[in-house]
């Protein structure tokens, strides 16, 4: 462990340069032996698997979304738009928080692409659903009340003659 | 389905429920004036013996009896209209033995107290009951010849007989004598020839028939057996008409001379030295009374007649206001009081059609009874109150100065204008700061709502009143001498040329009318909030054709007037907006030949004059020309649309055609085969485009329009049927508009879509109103003057011409309801409620301040003034808010949550050191 006068960071210490040096091993360390490589490559089986999960449980969603937007039927009341709302909110979310946990690596970008996928679809479930109970403001009646009057440009006036 | 027949439920029960007024809010936010129009006949009773009472006919056709304390009416009757209740004779009853008072004695036992009679075909005389007004006896007379009757007077004679007197001008009279309260004839009818009788140049004096005949004066006595002609000589080129002289049977006056033909009448001389003369009895006694204006000091004195002395010592010198114009004595009563001197009370009737109580040397009531005739109202926005003033000016960036937009200018205008109002809360208190104006005195300033308005009231006399319209109050009043209102039906004018939104500039009304003499243009311009009159009255030299208006200017915020002559030129007041007048459309319309005239006016730069070009003609007489216009209507100019379509039930959008130029007019006319047909043209009078038009045959007037936003409703008598319909019709551009910014009459707009729809109403209409609001947000309601004097507020969705046929598997709109040709009396939609509106003429609305509130005035006989919400006060908390519950809630849960939030933040503390 040395210091390095006139180096940038004043108090970052630099430990490689103690490895050159002969400290000699503690007992018992035996540097030849390496570990166990097989546990290590089920584990990263396992965590692709797990992330593939992940990466499809929006999708598996659809199927019981479905089931309950067919329930709710499409009368406008306070629970079937918060269900819905919920439906809609909950993939936007959840798009947010869980893509930068997926694993990275060349199946990374699958899955990445799939759960992103799986959750528009979701999203677009909900707006469906939103469009079938007609919340969604898309005819021009909805617009209505933002149409200015038109202005004009001629002025008359007159009336019966008061000769 | 299910759903849009739930929703269409819902919006019945809900649209159902949103009118009434609870029994607490009666006259709250109304008032009514009951008026009696113009006094020509009136009765005093003083007496020890029975409640004071005056009795009076009017030019309206109406007796009442007023409290002679107060002048308010004890009871009024409200007679048939003209021509068939035009009064002709009001007789009071004076039974000889009792005190010679106007009104019978309870113990009196004549038939009758008051008499009147009315019309001529059929004559109707009814006896009154003077303490009650109840009616006692009626009987009518039909003449044999109806063409004659017309001109035919009535006269009461002493002996309790009516004696009915038909001119045949140029041949002879006929007089028959009727027992009064049973209409029995006394013996046959007398004809008595006199060739030398002349429409117009003739009246009745008691019961002499005076006729002015060249430089003579000639009379005839009708209850004489055989009828001497009396001559009298007279001045050969009298200035004045002929008039009778009240009390007193066979003289006139001309000129200022009296002339009198009964030897028994004396008149103390011939020559009366004020503008009215009245003989009366006053117990036992006859006496002269004399009324003489001079320099606004009104002198009436009282004469005998036996000694021609001034009688009693009674003589009246009372301040006379200048605006009422020349008096009347009308009536007078006197009374001995302690100190054993004559008081006298004269009754008075103005030129301005007041009605005064002179007692002493002061004018203890005046009724205002112009206000029986309203042609014109508006309502004006009060001003600011100082504080909101300066807030106001605060508010105002002034444009083009750049120091006022920025932050720091705005900072230290709003300190700048704090200091100011702590300072005038300080002078205020301490009572050092200037004394408030007038109107800040009279408590004339604007509120939070702007509800609180100055009503104009322009009357058909010419009197123009402010009034106050929470109260009532009669604030101020001018009076133009000798107008009146224009050639074929259409009234006088007034018109706000600047609205009081723009402090520090004065508001200003003008009133457009026409001189009763030359029939030229007047011109009278006020402050309507002071009543002062602002510059001279301005006499044209040119008599006014047609009249418009250009829109506000950004500077001055004036509306300029611009005036079409006889002569079709152009004329705009003030001159210096002539430029501004450029491109103005105009048109006339003649009501005969029902035709319409387009002019487009042109600025001259070289002239500097306006140039009217005939841009279009439309005859609307049809064949044959039978056609005549009845009326006209545009739609109000401040209107605001809010809403551009109407949504349909597949959420599409129907765009309405909002044509603000486009003007409705109605012709009437005689058909071979119909009978009355009656066409309504829905004309663009820009371009001179007849839009559409419908044609109703068998069909008769009155008919009554309303013209709003893109809808249009008319009343009128079925004649087929015999029954009042009311028909409306919408106007839309389809799902698509043509052009969304801008619209051009001349860009030939595309025709619009027509829905029409009929319906049956349950009553008759005297006058159609729409309400009108400050954004056009609120919902329109129509308002319909009945003719037994209710105003019936209906929804628009019953008149709502897209109430489809009910078709059992078709999904319905919202907020249409199924077809019935009838209209409901919806009873709690009458916004008057108990207070019946006597001969209700017209309505005027007006914006408030609150977008949900319209203001109403309905004029007629009576006065009435209230406030309509359409769509309920849904910007307004109920009157019931509880204030006090809620703050009270409110504080106490921030504390609540305060005080627990603190708790719990302790109790994690605990948790975390343990």
């Amino acid at each position: 462990m040395s210091l390095k006068p006139g180096k940038k960071f004043k108090w970052s210490l630099d430990f490689t340069n103690n490895k050159i040096s002969d400290i000699p091993s503690p007992p018992g360390y035996n540097p030849s032996v390496t570990p166990v490589q097989n546990e290590v490559v089920k584990d990263h089986h396992l965590l692709i698997k797990r992330s593939w999960d992940l990466a499809l449980a929006p999708l598996k969603q659809i199927p019981m979304n479905l089931f309950i937007m067919y329930m709710s039927g499409n009368s406008i009341s306070i629970f079937p738009i918060m269900m819905v709302g919920m439906m809609m909110f909950r993939p936007i979310k959840a798009m947010f928080s869980a893509l930068p946990k997926l694993s990275e690596g060349a199946q990374g970008h699958g899955q990445k692409l799939l759960y992103f996928l799986g959750n528009l679809a979701n999203v677009g479930l909900a707006l469906y659903k939103f469009q079938s109970m007609g919340l969604l403001p898309t005819h021009a009646s909805d617009w209505l009340a933002f149409v200015e009057p038109q202005t004009r440009l001629e002025h008359f006036g007159g009336g019966v003659s008061f000769i | 389905m299910s759903k849009s027949v739930v929703l269409c439920l819902a919006s019945i029960l809900f649209l159902n429920s949103t009118l009434g007024l609870y029994e607490d809010q009666i006259k709250k936010f109304d008032w009514k004036l009951t008026q009696i129009g113009k006094v020509n006949n009136a009765f005093l009773d003083l007496n020890p013996y029975q409640q004071n009472r005056l009795i009076v006919s009017t030019e309206e056709n109406v007796i009442a009896s007023l409290d002679p304390l107060s002048g308010n009416v004890q009871w009024r009757q409200i007679l048939e209209n003209q021509p068939r209740g035009q009064l002709k004779l009001i007789q009071m009853l004076v039974d000889d033995s009792a005190p010679k008072t106007a009104v019978r004695h309870q113990s009196s036992k004549s038939p009758y107290d008051i008499l009147t009679v009315q019309g001529h075909s059929p004559a109707i005389v009814r006896g009154w009951n003077a303490f009650t007004g109840n009616l006692e006896f009626e009987w009518s007379l039909v003449p044999l010849q109806t063409e004659t009757a017309e001109d035919s007077f009535w006269f009461h004679g002493n002996d309790m007989n009516l004696y009915h007197v038909i001119p045949n001008f140029g041949s002879h009279l006929e007089v028959t004598e009727y027992i009064a309260n049973n209409g029995n004839s006394k013996g046959t009818t007398s004809k008595i020839s006199a060739s030398w009788i002349q429409k117009d140049k003739c009246l009745i004096s008691g019961s002499y028939y005076i006729c002015l005949e060249g430089s003579h004066l000639l009379a005839l006595d009708l209850t004489a057996t055989s009828p001497q002609i009396l001559k009298k000589v007279v001045p050969s080129s009298p200035k004045t008409s002929l008039k009778a002289v009240r009390g007193v049977s066979g003289a006139v006056s001309l000129d200022g001379f009296i002339y009198s033909f009964d030897e028994k009448e004396k008149l103390c001389g011939d020559k009366v030295s004020g503008q009215s003369l009245l003989k009366a009895f006053q117990g036992d006694e006859s006496l002269l009374v004399e009324a003489d204006l001079k320099n606004n000091v009104l002198e009436i004195s009282v004469k005998s007649v036996e000694s021609c002395e001034t009688w009693q010592n009674v003589k009246s010198t009372v301040q006379y206001p200048s605006h009422n114009g020349v008096p009347e004595v009308l009536a007078f009563s006197c009374r001995t009081n302690r100190q054993n001197t004559k008081v006298c009370s004269f009754v008075l009737t103005t030129e301005d059609e007041a009605l005064l109580y002179v007692q002493g040397d002061k004018i203890r009531w005046a009724r205002e009874e112009a206000l029986a005739n309203v042609v014109s109202g508006e309502f004006i926005d009060l001003p600011l109150s100082d504080s909101d003033g300066s807030i106001e000016d605060e508010l105002k960036s002034k444009p083009g100065n750049e120091n006022d937009s920025d932050l720091f200018g705005a900072f230290s205008r709003r300190v700048v204008s704090q200091i100011h109002l702590v300072r005038s809360i300080f002078l205020h208190v301490l009572g050092l700061g200037p004394a408030p104006t007038a109107t800040q005195k009279a408590g004339l300033i604007r509120d939070a709502f702007g509800l609180h308005k100055m009503l104009v009231v322009l009357t058909q006399t010419g009197k123009v009143y402010g009034l106050d319209n929470i109260n009532g109050k009669i604030h101020w009043s001018n009076y133009l001498r000798s107008v009146e209102n224009f050639n074929n039906g259409e009234e006088m004018k007034l018109i706000v040329q600047r609205t009081s939104k723009h402090f520090p500039k004065q508001p200003i009304c003008t009133i457009i009318t026409k001189s009763a003499e030359t029939k030229k243009g007047v011109l009278f311009s006020f402050n309507p909030i002071t009543g002062a009159q602002i510059g001279e009255t301005n006499n044209l030299n040119y008599e006014i054709q047609q009249i418009a208006f250009l829109p506000e200017d950004t500077t001055e915020f004036l509306k300029a007037i611009v005036l079409f002559d006889h002569n079709n030129q152009v004329h705009v007041i003030p001159e210096n907006y002539k430029k501004q007048a450029d491109g103005l459309y105009l048109f006339t319309a003649n009501k005969k030949s029902a035709i319409l005239n387009g002019f487009h006016l042109k600025f001259n730069e070289k002239s500097g004059q306006l140039q009217p070009q005939p841009i279009w003609t439309v005859n609307l007489s049809g064949h044959g020309s039978t056609q005549e216009i009845t009326s006209i209507a545009a739609k109000n100019p401040i209107e605001h649309v809010h809403s551009q379509g109407r949504v349909l039930n597949d959420r599409s959008v129907l765009y309405k055609y909002i044509n603000p130029n486009l003007v409705a007019v109605v012709t009437q006319g005689l058909d071979n085969i119909h009978k009355f047909v009656m066409n309504v043209h829905l004309v663009d009078v820009v371009s001179g485009s007849v839009v559409f038009s419908l044609t109703h045959r068998k069909v008769r007037g009155p008919i009554k329009i309303v013209h709003s936003e893109n809808w249009l409703a008319y009343s009128y008598f079925n004649d087929k049927v015999r029954r009042s319909e009311i028909t409306a019709i919408e106007l839309y551009e389809g799902k698509v508009q043509a052009n969304s910014s801008v619209w051009s009459s001349l860009d030939a707009p595309p025709m619009p879509l027509v829905e029409r729809q009929s319906y049956i109403l349950p009553f008759s209409v005297e006058f159609l109103k729409e309400t009108i609001t400050e954004r056009g947000i609120t919902n329109k309601h129509v308002l319909i003057a009945t003719s037994a004097g209710n105003i019936m507020e209906m929804p628009w969705f019953y008149l709502d011409p897209r109430r489809p046929i009910i078709q059992p598997n078709q999904p319905r709109e919202e907020g249409v309801l199924p077809y019935i040709p009838e209209l409901p009396f919806i009873q709690e939609n009458m916004i008057n409620y108990n207070q019946t509106i006597a001969r209700i003429q017209s309505i005027f609305t007006a914006p408030s301040g609150l977008e949900s509130t319209c203001l109403v005035l309905a004029t007629g006989l009576d006065l009435f003034v209230t406030r309509v919400s359409p769509s309920k006060t849904f910007d307004l908390l109920k009157e019931d808010f509880d204030y006090y519950l809620i703050a009270m809630v409110l504080v106490a849960l921030t504390s609540a949550s305060l005080f627990v939030k603190q708790l719990s933040a302790r109790k994690i503390l605990k948790q975390a050191w343990k």
